[in-house]
């Protein structure tokens, strides 16, 4: 009787407050229609969705919406904003799913909130050991999803998937031994009705490689290594036992091709990093791309960027996959923008070198020969007393994501011109602790270098138009049909630019670092463009 | 409960405090703190830091304005002493990506690492200067007129650092650079901008800090300017310090003394 009393009580009470202007009343509960491999598949024809790390499988972050377009991208303002509460560095990208946002968080932690308002409708904290062994700070790049469960990786080497309505742990795999030096930073990516994901601690001497699970189950499917074991064609490019830890870790996310069933994904520094003395040889497929089999994991073929590095040249950079005009006929290629400082168009079907030229400055390289391997300038390895190379260990570029645009056939990405002085250290390798052999120092503030989003020309490698920003910055970058270039800056903004002239076109000042890529999205036809900046996802759309 | 090796140390400063505390001794809880700090033992430290901590603070020590770590070759704003390194590096700071050393590393490599981090700030009682303090302060609102520029405890100009505290910062020898060759290394913060504006004005000021968008400067007349970069026309940025050098206007032994004097500029305890 008490209850019911109570239930007409609230109904009395609600009844009046859902008669209000409640502008949540004014948001259809989202349908969230499972995704299928098919709608993964054309994701770029829901471009009111952002349904996997780079928008779509080739990786180009290129939307086809253009309600915000050079014409009134000026009018964009504020919509909403949605703090996490573990305070770190923010590098998520969420995902956007029929008007769910699913944004991750340092360390290990997802949230799903409305993308009309930020507000919230579950969490996943994921919890972590204390003894975690983490190179470069406690992040979290993002999720995937299929059907109606997402994927993500964490700290402490475990992939985890969870329900994407009530963020339900469904299972709950170790990767790798966390102790040994391996955590999972990236987002995965969906491979038909495989989990694809990488893999961090180049740093540990670790051994690398790209892992698929049945998304179903879990279970692993099949795992490339990114060092060729005993007897295994390129094994013999790493001297001695150097290659049971030479790093060569898979931490960002790769590119897939549907046509060709090739999974894209790049591969890190050889370790130790800056004493190549103990790993003599090229040191595959460290610093390379690979293309495996997207039903075995076979390696179809591979590109090596920077053999026997020693500067810590990751080629963790996401491939981005177009066909454009070259020489006369359509190819399907392969964009990289490296960290070594070189451009390269490849061929994708087959990693030939097509073209490649330095799009940041660079000393340790005199250019690249006609397979587009780089011929060194002798004398620009790490020494004990110090030597000064460019680009600095952060690269010409780095992890974030660049972007193409199908209007203008442009490549952008973030790019920097500096030097560091790179040290030579001699170390043993033990387990679970850094190997990096050495390490880098800034001889000069960060003001007095030279930052920019540059516009690359992939038939020609030339650099069409650059902007200038400061300092150096690790933002990623989305392209939209409406001309759009959005991108942030290390100094707090977040900025809009003319994608065929570079003009800038819109900024406004968040205040804190942006280490995260933009993506755009649409509620109830009403386009949005988000981004993390500090430990701030914030959303922007046109004046109402 | 058998010993714990990891909390000895706490066992043996408080051991310290009782004996203080019984007999009256002067207190050395510092030095209690880390009985590892022989040459060998800095080295040791110095190994592990560059492994370990240089990939965030520097190869130098010096910090990371990219990754937020701070300089550590002066004095620390969050350990004044040994025992707060070691708690630090025992437990990380939460909230920054300032993490715990290995839980298994052992203490005794812990307190390696609270030597090498001590080494690379000076102790000032073990520096002997062949200036003058006393005199130094002289020179520097004399001769030297340092103070037009320069701010010491809230008196002074503004179109230099504040040297109220610089001797916890730049070690005697680092001073004297910074009075015979000041263009050396010169903080971006004291670059000098020439402006002209899209409306024509002209301005040159001290370059308080600039963005990708915008540009803030200070004039001599301390007036303080905020340009969007649309509204500049042109821009000409000087990365030379606006100090003079004082190799030939003071004498070596007005310099010793101003450098004694400097480095006197700390934080009394």
């Amino acid at each position: 009787m008490y209850k019911i009393a109570s239930l007409l009580i609230a109904l009395c009470v609600s009844i009046p407050i859902f008669a209000q202007e409640d502008p949540f009343q004014t948001v259809i509960t989202p349908a969230f229609s499972p995704i299928t491999w098919e709608r993964l598949l054309n994701a770029g024809d829901e471009p009111e969705n952002w349904l996997m790390y780079s928008g779509t499988l080739d990786s180009q972050r290129y939307s086809k919406l253009d309600q915000i377009n050079i014409s009134n991208v000026a009018t964009m303002e504020l919509k909403w904003a949605y703090q996490i509460p573990v305070i770190d560095r923010a590098e998520t990208v969420p995902l956007v799913v029929d008007g769910i946002m699913f944004i991750t968080e340092a360390p290990s932690n997802l949230v799903a909130v409305d993308a009309q308002t930020g507000r919230q409708y579950w969490r996943y904290d994921h919890e972590l050991p204390d003894d975690l062994r983490i190179c470069c700070g406690r992040n979290n790049r993002g999720v995937a999803i299929l059907g109606e469960t997402l994927y993500m990786s964490t700290l402490d080497a475990h992939l985890v998937a969870i329900d994407a309505r009530t963020g339900n742990v469904l299972w709950d795999v170790a990767v790798a031994n966390y102790q040994e030096g391996y955590s999972k930073t990236a987002a995965p990516l969906i491979v038909k009705d495989k989990v694809v994901t990488g893999i961090a601690g180049g740093e540990f001497g670790i051994r690398g490689f790209i892992d698929a699970y049945n998304a179903e189950t879990g279970e692993l499917e099949w795992r490339t290594y990114t060092i060729p074991g005993e007897g295994e064609p390129g094994n013999d490019t790493w001297s001695g036992d150097s290659w049971k830890t030479g790093g060569s870790a898979t931490w960002i996310t790769g590119a897939y091709d549907p046509d060709e069933n090739l999974v894209y994904w790049g591969t890190g520094n050889p370790g130790p990093d800056w004493n190549g003395d103990a790993r003599l040889g090229d040191n595959l497929y460290s610093d390379a791309a690979m293309a495996l089999n997207g039903d075995t994991g076979e390696l179809v073929w591979h590109f090596q960027f920077t053999p026997h590095d020693v500067h810590d040249y990751d080629s963790i950079q996401v491939p981005i996959l177009a066909d454009i005009q070259f020489e006369g006929r359509t190819r399907k290629v392969m964009m990289w923008a490296n960290r070594n400082a070189f451009f390269y168009t490849i061929d994708r079907s087959n990693g030939r070198f097509m073209i490649g030229k330095p799009f940041a400055t660079q000393t340790w390289a005199q250019g690249l020969d006609i397979n587009g391997r780089p011929i060194r300038v002798p004398g620009m390895e790490p020494t004990y007393e110090g030597i000064m190379v460019s680009p600095p260990i952060t690269g010409g570029t780095n992890w974030y994501s660049p972007g193409y645009s199908q209007q203008t056939g442009l490549f952008y990405v973030t790019s920097f011109d500096g030097e560091q002085e790179f040290f030579k250290r001699d170390e043993e390798y033990e387990v679970g602790e850094r190997f990096t052999g050495g390490g880098g120092r800034y001889a000069q503030p960060m003001d007095a270098f030279h930052s920019s989003i540059r516009a690359i020309n992939p038939v020609t490698a030339e650099i069409e138009w650059e902007f200038p920003i400061m300092p150096r910055s690790s933002a990623g970058i989305t392209t939209t049909a409406g001309g759009l270039v959005f991108t942030g800056s290390a100094d707090g903004y977040f900025f809009a630019l003319d994608a065929a002239t570079g003009e800038e076109l819109w900024h406004i000042s968040l205040g804190r670092r942006v280490h995260a890529a933009p993506i755009t999205y649409a509620v109830n036809d009403q386009q949005f463009v988000s981004i993390a900046s500090g430990n701030v996802v914030y959303t922007f759309g046109l004046r109402d | 409960m058998g010993f714990n090796s990891r909390f000895w140390w706490q066992w043996l400063l408080a051991s310290g405090a009782i004996s203080i505390f019984l007999f009256g001794l002067p207190a050395l809880a510092e030095d209690a703190g880390n009985l590892y700090n022989t040459s060998y033992d800095i080295g040791q430290g110095q190994r592990y830091f560059e492994r370990q901590c240089s990939r965030c603070h520097g190869f130098d020590a010096k910090g990371n304005d990219e990754t937020g770590a701070p300089d550590l070759t002066g004095r620390l704003s969050r350990a004044s002493t040994n025992v707060g390194i070691f708690n630090i590096l025992r437990d990380g700071i939460a909230g920054t990506a300032m993490l715990p050393v290995a839980a298994d590393l052992p203490d005794s490599q812990v307190w390696q690492l609270v030597a090498y981090v001590d080494a690379l700030s000076i102790d000032p009682t073990n520096v002997n200067l062949s200036g003058s303090a006393t005199s130094g302060a002289m020179v520097f609102t004399g001769r030297g007129d340092c103070n037009s520029c320069h701010m010491v405890s809230g008196q002074g100009g503004r179109l230099g650092p504040d040297l109220t505290r610089v001797g916890e910062r730049r070690d005697p020898e680092e001073l004297m650079s910074d009075l015979i060759t000041p263009h050396e290394h010169v903080a971006p913060r004291w670059w000098t901008m020439k402006i002209t504006g899209t409306d024509g004005s002209y301005r040159e000021g001290l370059r308080m800090n600039e963005d990708s968008f915008s540009l803030r400067i200070m004039d001599n007349d301390f007036n303080l300017w905020s340009y969007p970069k649309t509204r500049i026309e042109s821009a000409e940025r000087i990365e030379e310090s606006t100090m003079p050098s004082y190799a030939q206007t003071l004498t070596e032994s007005d310099l010793d003394d101003l450098v004694a004097y400097m480095f006197s500029l700390r934080k009394e305890i």
